[in-house]
């Protein structure tokens, strides 16, 4: 008697781990094979905005890629680490996209403000994209979690770069280009962004780290859109295809 | 019973951890920086602890208590004495750990990952079985 109460405990012990397990295993599945949330088409309706970010390629590129990133976020750092030095040889160089990128400071990094401002301060002096790459590379040394104060490190790779420091001091000090950075991070909320990196590639925004292969299939089914829109006109194509002006920096 | 309990518990807190492991590779959601407490914690290097994601550590402290727990829930395991000194050890270990993580979420990272409340609040209950299995064992 008791040895069949005890079969029947482990039973029901058993039913109840399997039932578990496989709840488990079938929720973890689902959410994998999800497609990533967030792939949407930019609002056909929305019109133009007047922040410019910081140029990289030739405007005149068939496909406009923009970056929405915050110096602070470890995200954007990897992207720029892993996946931007591609994206600058083999499609910016190459004259298939202009780039730009729009400080989108997130409210919960502390030092976000001040990189921002640093990066603003070099583009002053030609130098945006180094000290972008500076910035990204050293987040370690100067984010919310390792200063409360980042300006000695950012003055040090200010100086790093070769910038007029006195420039770049007075610059820095006197926070001229807030407003600027606020207009950046003014454009990402009206488009409704909510996260870093997002990218918007042509007419689609892609929220999240883009793995490269994805940006680049992005970017031509892009091309393609913009190639069949514009095939009766061979010199619109020609004016597309031409190659990168002397604002690319790569 | 308490046993079984634990073991129950400690598979849910699998595929909990198992979430937030695949979360900090990238498989669920996408790797970004957010305005919410978890995409804080997760992108924070404290979520990296000698050199595994701290979710990684999670799913192995889990699937270890689970196979304690059912190890001393089936057949002559049941009247074994060492699992309930190894989750009494596991758990009490487990309480230690995730209060250290509280606290660097609330002093360090400043944020609130609601998943790792729901596992910190999984692991007292752990502990709080293992405690009762160890008492109820005592006695008898």
């Amino acid at each position: 008697m008791a040895k069949t109460v005890q079969k029947k405990s482990n039973a029901k012990f058993v039913g109840v781990l399997v039932l578990v397990a496989v709840a488990g295993v079938a929720t973890l599945g689902y959410m994998v094979a999800q497609p990533r949330a967030g792939i949407r088409p930019v609002d056909p309706n929305l019109a133009p905005g007047t922040a410019e970010g910081y140029l990289a390629g030739n405007p005149a590129a068939p496909v406009q890629v923009i970056e929405f990133g915050d110096f602070e976020c470890p995200a954007c750092g990897q992207w720029s680490a892993v996946t931007e030095p591609d994206v600058r040889t083999r499609l910016i160089s190459t004259g298939q996209i202009s780039f730009r990128f729009y400080d989108f400071p997130l409210d919960m990094h502390k030092n976000t403000w001040p990189a921002s401002n640093a990066a603003a301060c070099a583009s002053d002096q030609g130098k945006f994209w180094e000290m972008h790459d500076q910035l990204f590379a050293t987040q370690d040394q100067w984010n919310g979690e390792a200063t409360r104060d980042p300006s000695k490190v950012l003055q040090r790779l200010a100086q790093s770069l070769g910038l007029d420091m006195e420039k770049w001091q007075q610059c820095f000090d006197s926070q001229v280009h807030y407003p600027r950075i606020k207009a950046n991070q003014a454009e990402a909320i009206r488009r409704g962004i909510n996260q870093t990196p997002t990218f918007i590639i042509g007419s689609t925004v892609y929220p999240g780290a883009v793995p490269f292969d994805q940006f680049r299939k992005a970017v031509e089914d892009e091309a393609a859109k913009v190639a069949a829109a514009t095939a009766p006109s061979k010199a619109a194509s020609r004016a597309a295809t031409k190659p990168p002006s002397k604002k690319n920096p790569f | 019973m308490q046993r079984q309990a634990i073991a129950v518990l400690a598979l849910a807190g699998v595929f909990l951890a198992g979430y937030l492991t695949l979360y900090h590779y990238g498989y669920v959601g996408s790797i970004a920086c957010g305005t919410g407490g978890c995409e804080k914690v997760q992108a924070s290097r404290y979520a990296v602890f000698l050199g595994q994601p701290v979710a990684l550590w999670g799913v192995g402290y889990y699937v270890s208590v689970a196979a304690v727990a059912i190890a001393g829930s089936v057949g002559a395991g049941q009247l074994s004495r060492w699992p309930t000194t190894a989750l009494l050890a596991l758990n009490g270990w487990g309480v230690v750990f995730s209060a250290y993580l509280t606290w660097l979420e609330v002093a360090r990272i400043h944020a609130i990952c609601r998943y790792c409340v729901v596992s910190a609040i999984a692991v007292a209950g752990l502990f709080a079985l293992s405690a009762w299995d160890w008492r109820v064992r005592r006695r008898a």
